[in-house]
């Protein structure tokens, strides 16, 4: 007897249809991962896909520069790396390390004493050079170089060393200002630091795209500093302070028709401290200048006038007493007041002026202000309410104490009475130039208001003549060009209470040539050690700060006249 | 005919995938250039630096006088020639 047949394994068509259900199971099932995949797991999935096919890539822009006036570089950012170690990764440690004692200017020993005293990361040198990056970043991808880190670093360099260094001020290895201008500019020279995606290769590699190409936005920042007259100027100061050890020194040049500070040299030199903005100083006898232009100017007293000196002792008020020692006048003109800086008679000029009116003048030269030299750190000075001076205020005042300025302040006010009579706003940054070609002009000439009669300024430059050719200033004269300028040897206020007699700061500000100034220069020592005055001191320095600069610019003697007449005296 | 289309359809998505690799070997052989010109900018710029530093005020007029035996002409001196 024939076996029962199977009606399904006899049916064809019933097997084929079998079959078709079993194929369909793989992609239906295939379908329904996919379907979970591209729903529920699509956030975790596209970010591992992103990973694998993108490289982030940090916007790494170089700090922008920041050049003198004429284009010489002051401060310029370089990329470097850092070169760490990860020691879990490290894959054999005693090559790797035998690897970065070659390339690094660094013992093998240090490296094995590092690893050793620190955690699993360590950095092993900083600042890597090209050179040398290129060498560890060969070797990254291969086993040598496995748990090797590069960091991406930026080094601000300075070519001219320390030269300006108190104005530029510095920046930190991650493109950021720390002090001074860096500082202040910050927004200008550095760009935000964001991420950028880009395609990747097998070998971590990145594939160019149009995308990627660079959009800058970083400005670099042209001083009205010139490197020449900021070296002539720094190196008249270093010279200053090894003669006569001042704890602090200044030098401010300022061209006085436009405000432009050529150059700024403090002493000590420390990034961002540049003294002549944030040094407030009672100035002594060149502030003498300031009162009697004002005098004249006001037309309380006039050149003609002579000032009795009251036997050379004058008591302003009952037991306060005030002598010249340095003349024997019973009278003196205001030109021998200035020659002799007798303090006698500055003092009774400002009476004669009276505190409003000195009051008035000093706020119109800009004392008690900040000068909107936009320096981090300006101070202001000081300059109390008129309604609260005695009669000793007003007269200690007309000899410069009892008022606290800043050197820029000073330089500033002579500028005005060897510009004619114009306070012009100083300027410490030209211009801002940026990658995409706009140019932010900043150092506009700026007359912020008349502060003199042009006439006052005219007698005033005769006087202050008068103080180099025969008075205390003496040592400030350059055969050939006519110097104005006024020393001061003021003493400084003692912790005790009162002047202290050995604490001293002494100065000289003026300009020259008197025909056309081009240059207005203030010297500071403050509190030297070995004792000295204004005329002996800071006139000498002057003259070779102002020299420097009158050879370097080409300008011309406005007095050939008297260059003949010293020739001759010579022969 | 069907066959044609079949087979230009082909044709163009070889293509297609033929420029996307193009592009994206040339992207990584740019990408390589770049990190090169890169560093040898780096290096460029330190020798520019290095140059301006030798140029500097200080160093010029420390060789002057030193070496040269030059010193600073007084400004009585200097005749300036303008046009």
């Amino acid at each position: 007897m024939l076996p029962k047949k199977n009606p399904f394994a006899f049916n064809a068509k019933a097997r084929m249809k079998l079959c078709g259900f079993l194929c369909l199971i793989p992609p239906l099932a295939i379908g329904i991962r996919l379907f979970y995949m591209q729903t529920f797991l699509y956030d975790e999935l596209s970010n591992k896909a992103d990973r694998a096919i993108y490289n982030f890539l940090k916007e790494d822009r170089l700090r922008g520069q920041i050049l003198d006036v004429n284009g010489n570089y002051l401060a310029e950012s370089v990329r470097t790396h850092s070169c760490g170690i990860n020691k879990r990764y490290v894959k054999d440690k005693e090559a790797t390390i035998s690897f970065l004692a070659e390339n690094l200017p660094m013992p093998k020993r240090e490296i094995e004493k590092l690893w050793k005293e620190k955690g699993n990361f360590f950095f092993v040198a900083k600042k890597i050079k090209p050179d040398v990056y290129m060498k560890i970043r060969s070797v990254l991808r291969k086993p040598l170089g496995q748990g090797l880190d590069l960091t991406p670093e930026y080094e601000r360099i300075h070519p001219y060393g320390t030269s300006a260094l108190d104005i530029l001020g510095e920046a930190n290895s991650k493109n950021k200002g720390l002090s001074g201008l860096e500082l202040m500019y910050n927004d200008e020279l550095s760009q935000d630091i964001s991420k950028r995606r880009a395609k990747r290769a097998r070998r971590g590699e990145v594939i160019y795209d149009r995308s990627l190409k660079e959009e800058k936005s970083v400005g670099n920042i042209y001083l009205t500093i010139d490197a020449l007259a900021q070296h002539y100027a720094e190196a008249a100061l270093d010279k200053a302070v090894q003669d006569y050890e001042p704890e602090r020194g200044i030098i401010v040049v300022q061209e006085p028709s436009t405000g432009r500070i050529l150059a700024a040299a403090s002493s000590p030199r420390e990034d961002g401290q540049a003294l002549a903005f944030q040094f407030a100083y009672e100035p002594g006898s060149t502030f003498k200048t300031i009162s009697i232009a004002s005098a004249l100017d006001s037309g309380a007293v006039s050149t003609e006038d002579m000032i009795d000196m009251d036997g050379r002792k004058w008591e302003v008020a009952p037991r306060v007493v005030l002598q010249d020692k340095q003349h024997k006048e019973e009278e003196l003109s205001i030109a021998d007041i200035m020659a002799l800086s007798s303090n006698i008679g500055a003092g009774k000029i400002a009476l004669e002026l009276g505190s409003k009116n000195l009051f008035y003048y000093m706020k119109a030269f800009g004392f008690g202000t900040k000068t909107d030299i936009n320096f981090n750190g300006e101070s202001k000075g000081s300059v109390a309410p008129y309604s609260k001076w005695t009669k000793v205020d007003l007269a200690s005042k007309g000899y410069g104490y009892g008022v606290l300025l800043t050197p820029i302040q000073l330089v500033s006010a002579y500028s005005a009475i060897a510009n004619g009579g114009y306070l012009m706003q100083p300027h410490l940054v030209d211009r801002i130039e940026y990658a995409n070609g706009k140019v932010d002009k900043k150092a506009k000439p700026q007359k912020i208001r008349r502060v003199l009669k042009e006439s006052t300024t005219e007698q005033m430059k005769e006087i202050l003549e008068y103080v180099v050719v025969e008075g205390s200033g003496k040592r400030a004269q350059i055969p050939g060009y006519g110097v104005a300028g006024k020393t001061g040897t003021a003493e400084k206020v003692s912790k005790e209470g009162g002047y202290a007699k050995r604490l001293h700061v002494v100065s000289f500000c003026g300009f020259t040539p008197i025909k056309d100034p081009r240059f207005t220069i203030l010297i500071i020592l403050d509190n030297p050690k070995k004792y000295t005055f204004g005329g002996t001191a800071a006139a000498p320095i002057f003259k070779q700060v102002a020299e420097g600069l009158l050879t370097m610019y080409g300008v011309a003697p406005d007095q050939p006249e008297k260059l003949v007449q010293a020739d001759a005296k010579k022969k | 005919m069907k066959f044609i289309v079949v087979f230009l359809v082909a044709v163009f998505a070889f293509g297609v995938v033929m420029m996307r690799i193009e592009i994206n070997r040339s992207g990584r052989a740019i990408g390589k250039l770049q990190t090169e010109v890169a560093v040898k900018e780096a290096r460029n710029q330190y020798l520019e630096l290095e140059n301006a530093r030798l140029a500097g005020p200080e160093i010029v007029s420390q060789f002057a006088q030193e070496h040269l035996h030059l010193r600073r002409t007084p400004p009585q001196k200097v005749i300036v020639l303008e046009d």
